[in-house]
């Protein structure tokens, strides 16, 4: 590990940085894990406990951005140290998007809880374990500062992105169905669309403490499997075997 | 030969070929029998600010001291190896000195002014190497002047004793001094550590423009000066270069750990 500077109170700060930021990224993996309960179990009350508890995350980030300020001031940090704080601030701003997007399927799941269930709802514990452990292990590497963990990580997105093309057809084919489930169908798709960004703020993260451990951005390009925004309604996609039964 | 890597972002065309001004070969230095230089290998560019960082005792003064040979004037030091500059080793005892002070100028961590006028002090070192009437020489003192960003604060007492002068204003007339002889190579030994901030940045803006001009080598242990300032920068450490690169790659992601560990302030 690293040594530790002549002046300890800079060590302290840089601690303090980082530690804020841990807890932010748990409170954020705690927040995603209650909201899918609360989809999976169709709970409104635990789904309202994860909108409110969104403004913790919020004061976290406060936070870590008036640390990282009075770092830069004070301190003129350098090298690594330089880019230890610039990470924590890029982190802590995707940490927060993904808080504010787990409050958002909660706060979907009391909406969703008004209408019948639907089966694609069963999509959306997939999607959102997987951001969890996307996130727990994002974090992991940050606080081993594991670049090889994070590039895993950041590999993982592609299964994200297939989940999600997957889960849009489903939802699709099922509104086309029948005009009663668009309501709850709708509202799937914006969680899913949600829980699909996790993701990509999970790579974001991973991205991030891969420069922070090597002083250089991760050149590989990402292959990016989310195909949604090119996708057409099934039935007019007469050429693809995949969609003929739905 | 340690030499600054291609740099992996596009620049202007004027930028993008530093010319070699000093080739420094296997440099090694003795006081009496210690040895504070290693073998030092470098090169420097022209038209660029250098700076040499390190923790005390590490060198840098005496790298820079070797380059205008002023260490000569102390009994039981000495230089092997060589300076090569514009391919000539300044180190070869048929060297003339006084040239060799004229093309390589110096400036001190304190400012250095003659006893005389400010004046005097920009005309003394002009009619050392050169014979000119009153109105050119007037003309050398005040373009010296202007280029160290003093004349107009001077112009209008420049028979004042330069000692008259606040110690930012002595460290640019000292300065322009160096600057008034015309020489090629700008050597700053802690040009900025005896002065207030305001002064210090009025330093760095000078050496800024000047680099137009001259090969400028500045020794530093104020990091933040060399960062701002300079265009290279060498760590230098017991004697040794460690690192030499472009001052944005030492700073943001040096690729020696001694130098990292120096620089973000955990260095013994």
């Amino acid at each position: 590990m690293v040594s530790e500077h002549i002046i300890k109170s800079y060590d302290q700060e840089l601690q303090r940085l980082d530690n804020t930021v841990a807890e932010m990224g748990g409170l954020a993996e705690s927040q995603l894990a209650a909201a899918i309960e609360a989809v999976a179990k169709r709970d409104s009350e635990l789904a309202a406990r994860v909108v409110k508890g969104d403004a913790r995350v919020d004061e976290l980030e406060r936070e870590v951005e008036s640390l990282v300020v009075r770092l830069l001031a004070l301190r003129q940090p350098m090298a690594r140290d330089l880019r230890q704080i610039i990470a924590g601030l890029k982190i802590s701003s995707d940490l927060e998007r993904i808080a504010d997007y787990a409050a958002n399927v909660a706060k979907r799941s009391i909406a969703l809880n008004q209408t019948p269930p639907v089966k694609p709802a069963n999509g959306i514990p997939r999607m959102g374990r997987l951001g969890g452990a996307m996130i727990k292990d994002v974090l992991d590497a940050f606080v081993e500062r594991d670049a090889e963990k994070a590039l895993a990580v950041w590999l993982r997105d592609e299964e994200m992105d297939d989940l999600y093309t997957s889960l849009f057809r489903e939802l699709l084919t099922y509104m086309i169905e029948d005009p009663r489930n668009i309501t709850a169908c709708a509202h799937l798709l914006f969680m899913a669309k949600n829980l699909e960004r996790i993701g990509d703020h999970a790579t974001n993260i991973a991205e991030t403490l891969y420069f922070l451990v090597h002083g250089t951005p991760l050149a590989q390009v990402r292959p990016k499997r989310d195909r949604t925004s090119l996708a057409l309604a099934p039935d007019a996609d007469i050429d693809d075997p995949e969609n003929e039964e739905g | 030969m340690v030499s600054i890597p291609a740099i992996d972002r596009p620049q202007p065309a004027s930028l993008a070929t530093p010319q070699p001004k000093v080739q420094i070969e296997d440099l090694r230095f003795y006081y009496r029998n210690f040895e504070a230089l290693k073998g030092i290998n470098l090169t420097l560019y022209d038209k660029r600010v250098t700076s040499f960082i390190g923790p005390s005792g590490c060198g840098k003064s005496t790298l820079l001291r070797c380059l205008n040979r002023i260490y000569e004037l102390y009994p039981d030091q000495r230089a092997t190896g060589k300076v090569l500059v514009d391919g000539a080793d300044i180190l070869d005892p048929r060297q003339d000195l006084n040239l060799l002070r004229a093309r390589i100028g110096m400036v001190f961590q304190k400012p250095t002014p003659f006893p005389m006028s400010i004046y005097d002090n920009i005309a003394f070192g002009i009619r050392l190497y050169e014979k000119l009437g009153p109105s050119q020489l007037d003309e050398r003192v005040e373009e010296a002047l202007r280029r160290a960003a003093l004349w107009d604060e001077v112009k209008d007492k420049l028979r004042e004793s330069g000692l008259s002068l606040s110690g930012g204003q002595q460290q640019r007339l000292c300065i322009a001094r160096a600057v008034a002889v015309k020489p090629e190579i700008l050597l700053l030994d802690e040009p900025a550590s005896a002065l207030d901030p305001i002064s210090t940045q009025r330093i760095e803006e000078l050496i800024s423009e000047l680099k137009s001009d001259y090969c400028i080598i500045i020794v530093t242990h104020n990091m933040q000066q060399a960062a701002r300032s300079s265009d290279y920068t060498a760590f230098m450490y017991l004697g040794q270069m460690i690192e030499y690169d472009h001052t944005e790659a030492i700073f943001t992601h040096p690729k020696e750990r001694q130098t990292e560990d120096y620089i973000t302030g955990r260095f013994g």
